[in-house]
């Protein structure tokens, strides 16, 4: 079975693309500890089982709002084989924050470009192709409100779960040198760490601890020994001294 | 010539560039994740009677801010 999650900023017309996805076959619950609601369904496209779960709608993925919270848990705890970010076409520039922050995250994305009728009627042209290969992952034009798009998703969804996208493949952000130099430090540590391995993509934690995420914080404490985790305080301490 | 001016004193039509964003911690974070940062343009579309909340035009979308949101963003206006 392929575990696809879909996600995206709000009203981008991800329930509807749920929808049509799963048809009449959901189920809904809540994520554990939090009362957001979870639902989730089945489908079968070329033979293949996909069990669907709709993420609560983001802008960005930090720990600060519950909703956020549920979906950088479950993309980071859980890992789906496929991710579904759903894109506002007629938004591009604002929605893409978030597809950079998943790929940060060595998620195995697949784009859906939705609104693509709007993004025509608007006189808008978007160069899939070439969106694509930046960002290094599939990205297929959907009008979720026709079903227009939807069986390329699919067609997607099964290729993506098929091949385990190869670490740093995505496209990602560069900080700056100077960053750059602080995040390669902090993840040499991590890398050292054999009880992290393979628990949290490498980078994604480095920048979460630079940034002083308080639950990866949380999360980690307990799992780098504490010399490990002294190394990777003193390199923060350290910059942040020569910063000031 | 541009003067800087903060968003809450705009009138619907003007606009101008962020070139500071005064808080620090998580405000500055949620400001900067909806798009507001500093150098991008945008423009005022309308302010509710008490001034709060204003709606600005930004990167072909809308925002709603709130007063005390719209104090802590300073432009670049041009001077006309």
């Amino acid at each position: 079975m392929i575990r696809a999650a879909l996600i995206g900023n709000p009203n981008v017309g991800k329930t509807e693309i749920f929808n049509r996805l799963t048809g009449l076959s959901q189920k809904v619950g809540n994520f554990p500890g939090v009362t957001v609601e979870k639902k989730a369904g089945m489908l079968v496209h070329r033979g293949r089982e996909i069990e669907v779960v709709d993420l609560p709608g983001a802008y960005s993925l930090t720990a600060h709002a519950v909703d956020e919270l549920v979906a950088s848990d479950y993309i980071v705890l859980e890992r789906p084989d496929v991710i579904v970010d759903i894109v506002d076409g007629i938004n591009l520039e604002r929605n893409l924050y978030l597809t950079l922050l998943l790929l940060e995250m060595d998620a195995n994305l697949v784009v859906a470009l939705n609104r693509w009728d709007m993004v025509a009627a608007r006189g808008m042209e978007i160069d899939i192709e070439k969106l694509s290969e930046l960002l290094g992952c599939p990205v297929v034009p959907t009008v979720a409100i026709t079903g227009c798009g939807l069986e390329d998703l699919k067609d997607s969804i099964v290729d993506a779960a098929g091949q385990k996208r190869a670490k740093g493949q995505g496209a990602a952000l560069n900080y700056g040198d100077d960053i750059e130099q602080l995040i390669n430090k902090v993840e040499d540590v991590i890398k050292e760490c054999t009880a992290l391995n393979g628990r949290y993509p490498e980078r994604w934690l480095a920048i979460k601890m630079l940034e002083g995420d308080e639950r990866v914080m949380e999360q980690t404490r307990a799992i780098l020994s504490s010399s490990q985790l002294a190394d990777i305080l003193s390199i923060i301490e350290a910059e942040e001294a020569a910063i000031k | 010539m541009s003067i800087l001016k903060r968003l809450d004193e705009l009138v619907p039509g003007q606009g101008g560039r962020i070139a500071s964003i005064s808080p620090c911690g998580n405000l500055r974070r949620k400001l900067m994740e909806m798009g507001l940062v500093i150098g991008s343009e945008l423009m005022v579309i309308r302010v509710a009677p008490a001034g709060d909340p204003v709606e600005v035009l930004l990167r072909g979308y809308s925002l709603a801010l709130r007063k005390n949101e719209a104090k802590q963003l300073i432009l670049e206006v041009d001077a006309a």
